[in-house]
């Protein structure tokens, strides 16, 4: 850069990365609060566990790249991404899955990229992703919400008497289910107790919409059809209600225009779309309302926090719109047709394949391009004057 | 309410002007209100002027005086001539009476950071004056007595552009002109020359508008405004209300205010909706625009009669006690209007001439103030954030919500570090105002701007260079063809046939045919030549 031209603008807005990132934590809030207490202790452990070694692994890589760790890290970029992982991540799962895969996520899907702004793909799905290819049974072992357990109603549906012995244990915001957390998490401290994984593993779901489609009509359902208040801590409102916390969040993001309307609004448009053509009520198939696929999965943090990921998605307003598009298709088809669970991760991953060539073709257009000007017109035969 | 008379009139009258939703754009902090608190204050005649004439590598000058010479004021010191025809002089006025002492290079207060030809003026306090003729009837002037006038006066565009006024206006005979948009806009924070000017001396501007209109032969005059400027919105309208004027008055626009609104394209979209063409020229469209400062100019060259030796300026920044706006002459000194702001020299940390985003640092203080300087601003240590370690792009498209002209700069940023010129044509670097919005969000703190001006100068060399290899190409051509003509004339004279006399016109047609036919094949090959070169040397530039 020549000294002439270094300077202005002079002025600047103040805005910085960390800001942003520390925006995007505080938007998570909620939705965190919400997990917090419909599934007890295990999003914090997941959490506390996927921070630590993300900022030791970003450091640890920042060293290597001989960057300043100091002002690199303080960008918060790599908190983000752990937040997200861990979110991602079963509770209760045990520590040595979320510390792989947030390695693997901040070491091999970030830095070995080229570090923040590089990255091709969203590190936290591509961790997310590896694990569940990895380790598919420790992937798919989602705690039971406690109600659902405690309940006498679910219990009997249930049928598994044994369960109603851990109640205690399970209860999530209590000291016994902060203790039972930290087992599940940290199993190699649990000297002769009661190997609480066995039944979780079988048992436990992620979210209504993977048990609408593994479980069909099955206990949950009909605990589900009985009836239950809205704050009760129950499977089916408990996602309503933890993913209404991700969409106040969003929006609290698109309030504070941290992301832009397109992404979030194209995802959720295309699939709410998508299941409202397919559903077809009493119907064999696993296709599930619109209702249920927005608010009874991972969609909306999947639309508002993952797939923004500004570094990995298309960047333009159209390519954005078209990006959206081809992730809420994705998110719909793996859903309905595909072997996984749920599919926001791959659904994203897919995306960001998409995003640079969405980049170079789908551009708005440029201001006083296209354009004839009132001469043009006149005079049709000559040529523009090129600038 | 305001909206919904918006849209009827959009949709009921054609004729009514309201301001449009324009693309972009930021919402700076202003920092107006310190040099707003005061009115426009002339200076003391300076002791010694420097008055620039012109770029050393710029248009021809035609001095008129000699060093030693005593002059008067308002004499004509020097023409610019811009274009080589003649069409385009700008003469340069003596602000004051006095002596010429020397005639040198130094700094100007303006954007081209080099240092200009200057004519130095030791004045002698008397202010001793030419006498002036002022037009007391303009409205009975001939559109070309107006422009001849103007240009007599040596007004150029006072927004900063610097453009002769009277060429702007003698292209405007070439189309029909249906607004005439006086730009009052003044977007940048900082500057507030243009509002104080409305404020206290709108019948003048509303005058100077009416003239450049008669000039141009526009069907309407556009005034836009920001609604930032309550103070000089009510000084228009009363001005325009009082206003005895030609033949259709002016009319008020006021236009949200959003940076950079006062960009020429920008505003011309906001106030009448017509997206200029890349390349083309605003008048095409029947539309040119004008600077507030341009029009006061234009009204004392004709009113008054008096050649442009004054502008106003603002001077503000954290290192000045009573930061205010000059009527300054033409060639003071930046010190000499520290001084009267009462600076504090150990808190200026630098001096920036424009506005914060678009402006420019200067080196010296004894930098003259020129036709264009709008603004000059004492920095102090903490006025602006020092440049914060440049963290990496993550593509949040901030840059990209605010671009008035609708460029992708994360991309451009991109494609400027790879030096991918051809996608940076594409992705339209050339279609950049150098507005500074990108660069005022950009959460990374990345030089936006600087990159891109970075680019735009690499290829305009690449450019320049193949030009000139182009150039040298045909030369060695053209040489390698005589080498070879002779060689062969050398031969043909041993076997020397004397030709028919009915054919002596032949072998000139012959000759050109062979020149023809040889620089054909050669160009073949040198195009493949050049073109492995120009692979080679890109491949070059890339290692680097």
């Amino acid at each position: 850069m020549s000294d002439l031209m270094a300077g202005a603008p002079f002025q600047h807005s103040g805005r910085n990365i960390a800001q942003l990132m520390q925006t995007l934590l505080y938007a998570l809030l909620p939705g965190i609060f919400a997990s917090l207490w419909f599934f007890g202790f295990g999003i914090l452990i997941n959490i506390a566990i996927a921070i630590t070694f993300a900022v030791l692994a970003e450091a640890a890589m920042l060293r290597l790249r001989n960057r300043v760790s100091r002002t690199h890290l303080s960008d918060r970029s790599a908190l983000v991404t752990a937040l997200l992982f861990a979110i991602a991540i079963p509770p209760g799962s045990p520590w040595w899955l979320v510390a792989l895969g947030i390695v693997f996520a901040i070491v091999i899907a970030k830095h070995l990229y080229g570090g923040l702004g590089k990255n091709p793909f969203n590190p936290a799905m591509c961790g997310y992703a590896m694990l569940l290819l990895a380790f598919p049974l420790e992937m798919t072992g989602w705690h039971i919400p406690f109600e659902v357990i405690n309940g006498p109603l679910t219990v009997d549906n249930l049928g598994i008497p044994a369960l109603t012995a851990e109640r205690e244990l399970l209860s999530p915001l209590s000291w016994g289910g902060f203790k039972q957390a930290l087992l599940l998490a940290f199993p190699f401290a649990a000297s002769g107790a009661i190997d609480i994984s066995e039944f979780v593993d079988g048992l436990a779901m992620a979210t209504p919409l993977i048990e609408f489609k593994m479980a069909g009509k099955s206990a949950l359902l009909a605990a589900r059809e009985s009836g239950v208040s809205l704050f009760a801590r129950e499977s089916e409102t408990a996602w309503e209600i933890i993913n209404i916390s991700y969409l106040l969040g969003g929006l609290f993001l698109l309030y504070k225009r941290i992301i832009s309307w397109h992404i979030p609004l194209a995802i959720i448009s295309t699939v709410f779309v998508l299941a409202a053509l397919f559903y077809a009520p009493g119907h064999v198939a696993i296709y599930g309302t619109p209702y249920l696929h927005l608010f009874g999965s991972a969609t909306m943090i999947g639309a508002f926090f993952i797939a923004t990921d500004p570094v990995s998605a298309a960047t333009t307003r159209p390519g954005k719109l078209v990006y959206g598009i081809i992730i809420g298709v994705s998110i719909y088809s793996i859903r309905v047709w595909g072997s996984y669970l749920d599919s926001i991760a791959f659904a994203v991953l897919f995306g960001n394949f998409c995003a640079p060539i969405l980049d170079q073709y789908c551009r708005p257009r440029i201001f006083g391009h296209g354009l004839r000007s009132k001469t043009d017109r006149a005079r049709p035969n000559e040529a523009p004057v090129k600038s | 309410m305001s909206a919904l008379r918006q849209l009827a009139s959009r949709f009921f009258s054609s004729d009514t002007v309201f301001a449009r939703r324009t693309v972009g754009g930021i919402q700076p902090l202003p920092f107006k209100e310190d040099s707003l608190r005061s009115r426009i204050m002339s200076t003391p005649i300076p002791q010694q002027l420097t008055i620039p004439i012109g770029a050393a590598d710029g248009p021809e000058i035609t001095l008129l005086v000699d060093i030693g010479e005593q002059v008067s004021k308002y004499k004509k010191l020097a023409v610019i001539n811009i274009s080589a025809e003649g069409v385009s002089d700008v003469p340069v006025h003596a602000p004051t009476s006095g002596v010429i002492t020397s005639i040198e290079n130094s700094i100007v207060a303006d954007h081209s950071q080099q240092q200009q030809l200057c004519i130095n003026l030791a004045a002698d306090g008397h202010d001793e004056a030419l006498q002036l003729e002022p037009q007391s009837n303009y409205s009975l002037l001939s559109r070309t007595d107006i422009v001849f006038l103007i240009r007599d006066a040596g007004v150029i565009g006072m927004g900063g552009a610097g453009f002769p006024t009277a060429d702007k206006l003698s292209k405007c005979a070439e189309s029909a002109i249906e607004f005439l948009i006086i730009n009052a806009a003044e977007c940048e924070p900082y500057i507030t020359a243009d509002e104080t000017l409305l404020r206290e001396r709108a019948n003048k501007v509303v005058l100077g508008a009416q003239i450049l209109k008669r000039a141009s032969a526009a069907r309407r005059c556009i005034i836009a405004i920001e609604d930032t400027k309550p103070d000089a919105i009510d000084a228009l309208n009363q001005a325009l209300q009082n206003e005895t004027g030609l033949d259709q008055g002016c009319e008020l626009v006021v236009i949200p205010s959003k940076y950079p609104s006062g960009s020429e394209r920008q505003l011309i979209q906001c106030v009448t909706g017509i997206e200029i063409a890349t390349g083309h020229h605003p008048t095409e469209n029947g539309i040119v625009m004008h600077n507030v400062g341009t029009a006061y100019a234009a009204y004392e060259a004709i009113v008054e009669g008096k050649p442009c030796i004054s502008r106003f300026t603002t001077l503000c920044g954290q290192a000045l006690k009573t930061p205010k706006n000059f009527e300054v002459l033409i060639g003071t000194t930046a010190d000499f209007l520290f001084e009267l702001c009462g600076i504090e020299t150990s808190n200026k940390q630098k001096s920036i001439v424009g506005g914060s985003l678009m402006g420019s640092e200067f080196g010296s203080d004894k930098a003259a103030i020129c036709k264009t300087t709008n603004c000059i601003i004492a920095a102090s240590a903490n006025e602006f954030q020092a440049p914060q370690a440049e963290q990496a792009c993550i593509r949040c498209g901030f840059c990209a919500d605010v671009c008035p002209s609708k460029l992708l700069p994360q991309q451009l940023l991109a494609f400027s570090k790879t030096a991918d010129t051809t996608q940076l044509l594409g992705h339209g670097l050339l279609d950049c105002i150098e507005c500074g919005a990108c660069d005022y969000v950009c959460p990374s703190q990345l030089p936006l701007v600087s990159t891109y001006k970075e680019s735009k100068k690499r290829i305009e060399n690449r450019r320049q260079d193949l030009e000139l290899s182009d150039y040298w190409q045909q030369r060695f051509q053209f040489h390698q063809y005589r080498v070879k003509k002779e060689k062969d004339q050398a031969v043909s004279r041993k076997a020397v046939v004397p030709a028919k006399p009915t054919l002596a016109a032949e072998p000139a047609v012959k000759e050109q045919n062979d020149e023809a036919d040889f620089i054909s094949k050669e160009q073949a090959s040198l195009d493949i030549a050049a073109a492995v070169a120009r692979v080679k040397a890109r491949r070059d530039e890339k290692n680097k």
